[in-house]
């Protein structure tokens, strides 16, 4: 598979799950999600390939859509309901990729981690075998890194994994 | 629309969704159960009849396969059907699945129609 290929699929899963299970309507481009006050989550997967799914939220825009997913207002939402909600995304948003890559393949997810702030701008570095995307949504961003290991990267090129 | 639904998956998030999607689709939600995981939604079907299964696949503790295998093993339970509800949708994990005795499967992410969907046809199945 090709950065190009991954990049669709990462694209287009979280254009889909974003629309259809958080009633949002997401804009790709602009500014990135990599705040100090965001969210961060990884969910890494095993099969053929293996690889992760890392994907960060800014504050504002984690909680708003933790309050649309959970149908509640969001001064109603605590942060654990929201970091639950966000891990579900993720969680999603890695399965439809996986399906998108490879359809004979049985994958394995691993539950979704909260990754601290210290370590998850790593997983946004441009590399070979990643790709990153970024949506705008009402009230904030969301960046997606998706990652794959099985990738053999040109003499030089630092793997993305 | 009446109907005992019991949502097995280790989300309360997604659990609440499931939920909330039923009720505006038109179901009644007064005998509605959840279970964290298949072992969970186990001990409950020792002591409640339901309708419908809804599960999810990767759970901790008893996952949604093992969960349909003990379904399909047991002479009572097994006449419950169930529907699977998971990101995964290779179609060799479908397939395993439907061989588990899974007469439905909805992929995340999913229109709340979609839900209701496989859900009328399953539970009207049954009733035929």
């Amino acid at each position: 598979m090709t950065d190009e290929e991954l990049l669709a699929a990462l694209r287009e899963s979280v254009r889909q799950v974003l629309e259809k299970m958080f009633f949002a309507e997401p804009l790709d481009g602009g500014s990135t999600a990599l705040e100090a006050d965001g969210l961060a989550v990884r969910v890494a997967f095993d099969g053929s390939p293996s690889g992760a799914l890392v994907l960060a939220i800014t504050d504002a825009a984690a909680r708003r859509v933790a309050a649309d997913f959970l149908g509640e207002d969001e001064s109603s939402v605590d942060s654990a309901q929201t970091s639950e909600v966000i891990c579900e995304l993720a969680n999603m948003i890695c399965g439809s990729i996986l399906s998108r890559v490879e359809s004979q393949t049985i994958f394995r997810l691993a539950s979704p981690t909260i990754l601290s702030a210290d370590h998850w701008r790593f997983h946004f570095e441009p590399g070979c075998g990643r790709v990153i995307h970024t949506v705008q949504l009402e009230n904030g961003s969301l960046t997606a890194s998706a990652e794959i290991q099985e990738k053999l990267c040109p003499t030089g090129e630092k793997s993305g994994y | 629309m009446a109907y005992r639904v019991l949502i097995v998956d280790d989300s309360p998030a997604m659990r609440s969704f499931v939920r909330r999607v039923m009720e505006l689709s038109g179901f009644d939600l007064s005998n509605c159960f959840e279970a964290g995981d298949g072992a969970e939604a186990l001990r409950l079907l020792g002591s409640e009849w339901v309708d419908a299964i809804l599960t999810d696949i990767n759970m901790p503790r008893m996952d949604g396969e093992e969960l349909l295998r003990r379904l399909s093993g047991d002479e009572l339970l097994r006449s419950i059907p169930a529907i699977v509800i998971s990101t995964d949708a290779t179609s060799t994990r479908i397939d395993r699945l439907t061989t588990l005795g899974a007469k439905g499967y909805i992929t995340k992410p999913f229109l709340p129609e979609q839900l209701r969907e496989v859900l009328e046809r399953t539970l009207g199945a049954a009733n035929d």
